[in-house]
C-alpha cells in the first residue's frame, strides 16, 4: 500500500524543468479505466490497496460493487468504470482501490484496473475540457493533459510500476478527472 | 486555576442536575402521598436539602437565576418543614414549576446564555407570594430528660423535628448501637429499614466511645409511637441498646439535667482551649457487637457513583468489539492447531489458554455492558411529570401506572427514548383517554388510566404505553389514509385491520382536525416510529374502539455488540440477529402455497409468509458468476485481491435443502428462505456509509474475521417492506412497485 | 506537607475548595486534600493519618457537621487539630453552636476562593474566632 500523502520529491535523475514550464505544478495519479489512462489531483487519494475480499451489497445502488474492511473500518467501494459508464473488463491482479474522501467525511473505495504513475504536470501541459473536446463534455471531466517526458513520477518506488521503464510507459494522453464531481452524484 | 475552575463547572451543573432530577422525583411522591393524605416530612426535608445545596452551588459558581430561584424556594421549603405553610395541590403545582424552570436555568446555563428568563421572575413572585403562610405557635414546655450534648448538636432541622414529635406525645428514645466502620453505610441503612416503620429518626451522634479504631458506637435519636418493649422487639436484630428517655415527672428532679425545648442558648466552652466540658457519661455498659474486621479502604473516599464520559465507554465497547473479533480468529487457529498433528500438550495448553481468554473477555464484556446500562426509571420520571403537566391543562383525569422502571437500557437509547415516549403519552392524554363526562357518559370510571410497562425479554426491552380510552377510530384512519393518497382505494378493501392500525406510522396521516396545542410540534407518528428505528426497535399498535389503545416499543438492549445467527444464501454470508429470531426450521417445498401473490407455509397451525432471500437480494442471477474474493474473475486471467485465494467457481445447485428462519417482530412474523445455517455468534454491528443509506434491509454489516463480511439483517424492515399493503408480491424477476418507493 | 481531610457531600463543592486551595501560594506547596463525601467517611479516615486541618461542612445527612465537631473535639488522638466549618448560614445559631463546640473558624457560603484561602491559613497557624465574631470571609 502506498500512502500517498507521505510522498516528498522526485527521484533526482527525472527531473528536467524547462525554462518555460516553471511555475506551479500539481500532481496527478493516473490509473487505467476500462484501457484509457484517466489521472485525478493527488490530494484526492488518500491510499492505493490491493483489492480486500468484497462483499456486495444486495439492491445497492448500480455503480456500488460492494463493501471491504479497511483496518477494521467498513468501505464502499465503487466501480469508477461503471460510474463513468465506460467497458467493465473483469478485473486483474494489477486492479486497486483508491480511497478518496467523499462529501460528509465518508471514505470511498474508487475501483480502477491499473494504477499507473503520478505525473507533476504545470499548467502548460493541461488542456481544459471544452477546449479540447469540445462543447458536450460530462462536468467530471477537468481536461485532458498530455504530460511530458520528465513530469512522471512512479508511483510506490523509483522502479516503475511492473517492471516498465519510464521511456516505454510513456503515456500521451491522459483525461483528467475532477473526483468532486464524480463522487458526488452518489 | 483556570483548568480546574472549568472541571469545577462541569462538576456543578452535573450535580445539579442529578439533584434537580432527585428533586422531581420525591415532588412526585410527594404528590402521591398528597393524593393518599400521607405526608413524609422526611421527604419535605430532603426537597428543602435539595433546594438549599443547589442555592449554595448556585451562589458559589455565579448562576444568579438558580440562585435567586433558589432562594425563594428555600423560604417557602423552610415554611414547609417547619409546618408554618400547609403543603396544598397549589402549592405542590409551584414547586413541579420549579423543576422545569430549574432544567430551563441548567440548559441556558449549560449553553453559556446569560439572558433574564421571565419565566423565573415571575414564579420567584409567585413563590414569595405564597410564602406568607400563619406562624403555627411552636409547642413549648415539654419537658424531657434529654442529654444537653445531645441537644447542642442537633441542626436547627433536627431540632424542629423533635419539637414536632414532642408536640404530637410521641416517646423519644435513644438507641445505642456500635458499628463496624467498614461496613457502616449498610449496617446503617439496615437499621434505618427496620426502625422506619416505627417512628422517625431525628439525629446520629458518635459517642466517642468504640471498642476500637475500627468501630465506633452511635446514639440515635428516635421518636415513636409504640412503646419500648414492642420497640425492643422490632428493632431485636438490630443488636441495638434500647432505652427510653423519660419524660420528667411532676414530682422530683432527676439525676440528669433538664432541658427546657425552648429555644434553648448553646451551650458555651471556655473559649482559649476551645474544649467542650465534659458531660454526663453514657447511660449502659457497652455491648459489643462481633463483627468481622473488614479493610477500612484506601485513603482516599471518594462518593460512590462515578460519573462517566460516554464516550470513554463507546471506546471500550469498541476495543470490545474488536477482542471479540480476535477471540473468533483465535478459536480457529486452536482448530486448526488440534487438527495439525502437533504436540499433544502444547495443543492442550493453548486450547485451555483459550478457554481462559474466553471467559474473561465475556466477562469483561458483560461488565462494561452493564456500565452503559441506566434504568428506564430516569424516562419514566420525566414523563410522570409530563402526565401530570398534560391531563392538568387538558382537564383530564389521569392515572399514570407505572411498573418497571428499574429495567435497565443503554444509556444512548434512554436518552433518545424520551422524546418519542414523551409524544406517545401526549397522544393517549390528548387523544386516548376522554374528558370525564364522556367518560361517565359510557359507563367508564372518571379517572383515565394509562400503564407505562417496561420488562426485559430476551435481549430485548420491551416498553408498553396503554391507555384506557377511545381508542383508534380505524374507519376514519382508513378514510384520511385514502384520501391522502397513502393507499389505493382497491387495497383499502382488502385491508386487514391490524394493518388499518399501521397506517398511522405513514407520514401525513392524521385523523385530528385540528393539532391540539398540547401535541406541540404537530409531530406525527412517523417520526416516532422513525426514532425508534434508529435505536434498531420497532414499534407495535393495538386498538379497540372504546376500549383503548395499546402502544409496544421493542428494543434491543445494546447497540454494539449482539448475538446473531449466521447464515449462507446462495454463497454470500448473512447474519440476522437473534433477538428477531423465533426459531429456524427446514422448508419443505411441497408445504409452500402461494396466496394473493405471496409464498406462505403453515407453521403449527399459524400462517408464515415467506421471503426468498436469494430470490429479494437478486443474488440468483449473480450465481453463475465466478468470483475470487467477491471479485469477478474469469477463468484464465490471475484473480485480484489478496494471496490467501478463495476461488470459486460457479456454484452448481447442489443439495437443495434449504432452511426457514422465523423472524418475528412485535406480532408479526416473516419466514426469511436461506441456504445453509452457518452458525451462532456473537458480532459487532457496523453502520454502512451514508452512500448505502437508501438501500433497504441491512442493519449494517459485521466482521466475521479473516477479513469476511456478513450484512446485517434488519428484520423489522424486510418485515414492513413484506408485510405492507400493495407491497410486494411474487413477480419473479420484474422489478415490483411497492409502495415505499 | 500539610493534609486537609473535607468533609463536604456536594462533589461540585469538593472540586471548588480543592481548585481554589491547590496551587494557592501562601499556602505549602505540598498540599494533600483528602476527600469525604459523608460524616462516615471522615470517621473512617481520621484514624488512617495525621491531618493538619479538617474542613467540614454543617448539613449534611446522618452524622451532621456540628456532630463531628463534637466527636473530634471528645476524641483523644484527634483533639487538638484545627477544625473549620463551611456551611450556608440561614441563621447564627449554626455557627455559634459550630464555635462553641470547638471548631476553630467559620466560613459562609458562597465565599471566595480568597477567603477560603484566608480561613485556612488561619486555621492552620492555630487561631480561632470567637462567637459573635463576624463569620471570617463573609463578603
Amino acid at each position: 500500500m502506498a500512502n500517498l500523502a507521505r510522498r516528498s520529491g522526485s527521484p533526482a535523475g527525472l527531473r528536467r524543468a524547462r525554462p518555460q514550464d516553471r511555475g506551479p505544478r500539481t500532481e496527478y495519479l493516473a490509473f487505467v479505466l476500462a484501457g484509457d489512462v484517466y489521472a485525478a489531483p493527488v490530494s484526492f487519494v488518500r491510499e492505493i490497496l490491493k483489492p480486500p475480499p468484497l462483499t456486495p451489497v444486495p439492491r445497492a445502488p448500480h455503480a456500488i460493487m460492494g463493501i471491504v474492511s479497511v483496518r477494521g473500518q467498513l468501505v464502499t467501494v465503487v466501480d469508477l468504470r461503471r460510474r463513468l459508464r465506460l467497458a467493465e473488463p473483469v478485473p486483474t491482479r494489477r486492479a486497486r482501490i483508491l480511497l478518496a474522501a467523499a462529501s460528509g467525511g465518508e471514505t470511498l473505495g474508487l475501483f480502477v484496473d491499473e494504477v499507473l504513475q503520478v505525473y507533476r504536470l504545470s499548467e502548460s501541459e493541461k488542456e481544459p475540457a471544452v477546449a479540447a473536446l469540445g462543447g458536450d463534455v460530462a462536468p467530471y471531466i477537468e481536461g485532458i493533459a498530455r504530460p511530458s517526458l520528465g513530469s512522471g513520477l512512479a508511483a510506490g518506488g523509483r522502479r516503475s510500476v511492473e517492471g516498465r521503464t519510464e521511456q516505454e510507459s510513456h503515456i500521451s494522453v491522459v483525461i483528467l478527472l475532477d473526483l468532486r464531481a464524480v463522487l458526488g452524484f452518489s | 486555576m483556570a483548568d480546574s475552575g472549568d472541571r469545577a463547572r462541569e462538576e456543578f451543573l452535573s450535580e445539579a442536575q442529578e439533584i434537580v432530577e432527585g428533586l422531581g422525583r420525591d415532588l412526585l411522591a410527594l404528590d402521591e402521598g398528597l393524593r393518599a393524605s400521607r405526608l413524609d416530612p422526611s421527604l419535605i426535608n430532603d426537597v428543602f436539602r435539595a433546594v438549599h445545596t443547589l442555592k449554595g452551588l448556585a451562589g458559589l459558581f455565579g448562576a444568579t437565576r438558580m440562585a435567586s430561584l433558589s432562594h425563594e424556594l428555600e423560604e417557602l421549603l423552610d415554611k414547609l418543614r417547619l409546618g408554618k405553610v400547609d403543603l396544598t395541590a397549589a402549592v405542590l403545582d409551584l414547586l413541579f414549576r420549579s423543576v422545569q424552570l430549574y432544567g430551563l436555568i441548567l440548559q441556558a446555563e449549560k449553553e453559556g446564555r446569560d439572558q433574564v428568563i421571565p419565566q423565573v421572575d415571575e414564579l420567584v413572585r409567585e413563590l414569595h407570594r405564597n410564602a406568607d403562610g400563619a406562624a403555627v405557635a411552636s409547642p413549648t414546655s415539654s419537658r424531657y430528660e434529654l442529654d444537653p450534648s445531645l441537644l447542642a448538636v442537633l441542626t436547627e432541622y433536627e431540632e424542629h423535628r423533635l419539637r414536632a414529635n414532642i408536640a404530637q406525645g410521641l416517646r423519644l428514645y435513644r438507641l445505642r448501637v456500635q458499628f463496624q466502620l467498614a461496613t457502616i453505610d449498610q449496617a446503617l441503612d439496615e437499621l434505618k429499614a427496620m426502625a422506619k416503620p416505627h417512628g422517625e429518626i431525628i439525629t446520629y451522634l458518635p459517642t466517642g466511645a468504640g471498642a476500637d479504631a475500627d468501630s465506633i458506637e452511635l446514639d440515635i435519636l428516635m421518636a415513636s409511637a409504640i412503646p419500648v418493649d414492642e420497640l425492643r422487639r422490632a428493632l431485636a436484630s438490630g443488636g441495638v441498646d434500647l432505652e427510653e428517655i423519660p419524660r420528667r415527672s411532676s414530682s422530683g428532679p432527676s439525676s440528669l439535667s433538664q432541658v427546657e425545648l425552648e429555644r434553648s442558648s448553646p451551650v458555651y466552652a471556655p473559649p482559649p482551649s476551645g474544649r467542650v466540658p465534659s458531660l454526663a457519661p453514657p447511660l449502659h455498659p457497652d455491648e459489643l457487637i462481633a463483627g468481622p474486621k473488614g479493610e477500612l479502604g484506601t485513603l482516599r473516599s471518594v462518593a460512590q457513583t462515578v460519573r462517566v464520559d460516554i464516550h470513554k465507554l463507546d471506546h471500550l465497547m469498541n476495543i470490545v468489539g474488536e477482542l471479540s473479533i480476535v477471540r473468533t480468529s483465535m478459536a480457529r487457529l486452536v482448530e486448526r492447531l488440534r487438527a495439525a498433528r502437533i504436540e499433544r500438550d502444547l495443543a492442550a495448553d493453548v486450547h485451555r489458554l483459550q478457554r481462559t481468554f474466553e471467559r474473561h473477555l465475556e466477562a469483561m464484556q458483560q461488565g462494561i455492558l452493564e456500565v452503559r446500562m441506566v434504568p428506564l426509571g430516569q424516562v419514566f420520571d420525566k414523563l410522570a411529570r409530563v402526565v401530570r403537566q398534560i391531563s392538568r391543562e387538558a382537564d383530564k383525569l389521569v392515572n399514570l401506572v407505572i411498573t418497571g422502571a428499574e429495567t435497565e437500557v443503554d444509556k444512548l437509547i434512554v436518552e433518545e427514548l424520551s422524546d418519542p415516549l414523551m409524544h406517545m403519552m401526549r397522544n393517549a392524554i390528548d387523544h386516548g383517554i376522554e374528558t370525564r363526562s364522556e367518560r361517565e357518559a359510557v359507563g367508564k370510571p372518571a379517572l383515565g388510566t394509562i400503564a407505562l410497562n417496561a420488562f426485559q425479554k430476551g435481549n430485548h426491552v420491551v416498553i408498553e404505553i396503554e391507555d384506557d380510552g377511545r381508542g383508534i377510530d380505524t374507519t376514519r384512519l382508513l378514510e384520511a389514509s385514502v384520501r391522502r393518497g397513502v393507499i389505493s382505494p382497491d387495497d383499502a378493501r382488502s385491508i386487514s385491520r391490524s394493518e388499518i392500525l399501521t397506517l398511522i406510522f405513514i407520514p401525513g396521516v392524521s385523523t385530528k382536525r385540528e393539532v391540539s396545542e398540547t401535541s406541540g410540534r404537530g409531530v406525527g407518528m412517523d417520526v416516532v416510529k422513525t426514532n425508534i428505528s434508529k435505536l434498531g426497535g420497532v414499534i407495535d399498535v393495538q386498538s379497540e374502539a372504546g376500549i383503548g389503545t395499546k402502544m409496544t416499543v421493542t428494543l434491543p438492549i445494546t447497540l454494539a455488540i449482539i448475538s446473531a445467527l449466521v447464515v449462507m444464501v446462495e454463497d454470500r454470508l448473512f447474519a440476522i440477529p437473534l433477538a428477531n429470531v423465533q426459531e429456524a426450521v427446514v422448508l419443505d417445498p411441497g408445504a409452500v402455497r402461494v396466496i394473493d401473490g405471496r409464498e406462505v407455509v403453515t407453521l403449527r397451525g399459524s400462517t408464515l409468509q415467506l421471503c426468498r432471500l436469494a430470490r429479494l437480494f437478486e443474488l440468483e442471477s449473480q450465481a453463475t458468476q465466478p468470483t475470487t474474493n467477491g471479485w469477478p474473475t474469469s477463468a484464465t486471467s490471475g484473480a485480484p485481491g489478496s494471496v490467501s485465494n478463495d476461488a470459486r467457481p460457479a456454484p452448481r445447485k447442489t443439495s437443495t435443502r434449504q432452511y426457514v428462519v422465523v423472524t418475528a417482530v412485535g406480532a408479526r412474523r416473516l419466514g426469511l428462505v436461506v441456504g445453509t445455517l452457518v452458525g451462532e455468534q456473537d458480532v459487532v454491528i457496523k453502520a454502512l456509509g451514508p452512500s448505502l443509506k437508501g438501500v433497504r434491509g441491512f442493519a449494517g454489516a459485521s466482521e466475521l474475521g479473516d477479513q469476511r463480511i456478513a450484512l446485517v439483517i434488519d428484520a423489522p424492515s424486510l418485515v414492513d417492506e413484506l408485510h405492507a399493503p400493495g407491497g410486494e408480491r411474487i413477480r419473479p424477476l420484474i422489478a415490483s412497485r411497492g409502495s415505499h418507493g | 506537607m500539610v493534609r486537609i481531610l473535607l468533609v463536604e457531600d456536594s462533589t461540585a463543592m469538593r472540586t471548588y475548595v480543592r481548585s481554589a486551595l491547590e496551587g494557592a501560594p501562601e499556602l505549602n506547596d505540598d498540599l494533600e486534600i483528602v476527600e469525604a463525601a459523608s460524616g462516615f467517611d471522615a470517621l473512617r479516615l481520621l484514624p488512617r493519618a495525621a491531618y493538619d486541618l479538617v474542613i467540614t461542612d454543617i448539613n449534611m445527612p446522618d452524622i451532621n457537621g456540628l456532630e463531628l465537631v463534637r466527636f473530634v473535639r471528645q476524641s483523644e488522638r484527634h483533639r487538638e487539630i484545627p477544625l473549620l466549618i463551611i456551611s450556608t448560614q440561614s441563621s447564627d445559631r449554626d455557627r455559634d453552636r459550630g464555635l462553641a463546640l470547638g471548631a476553630n473558624w467559620f466560613l459562609a457560603k458562597p465565599f471566595t476562593p480568597e477567603a477560603l484561602r484566608h480561613a485556612v491559613t488561619q486555621s492552620l497557624s492555630g487561631r480561632s474566632s470567637q462567637p459573635g465574631d463576624a463569620a471570617g470571609g463573609r463578603f
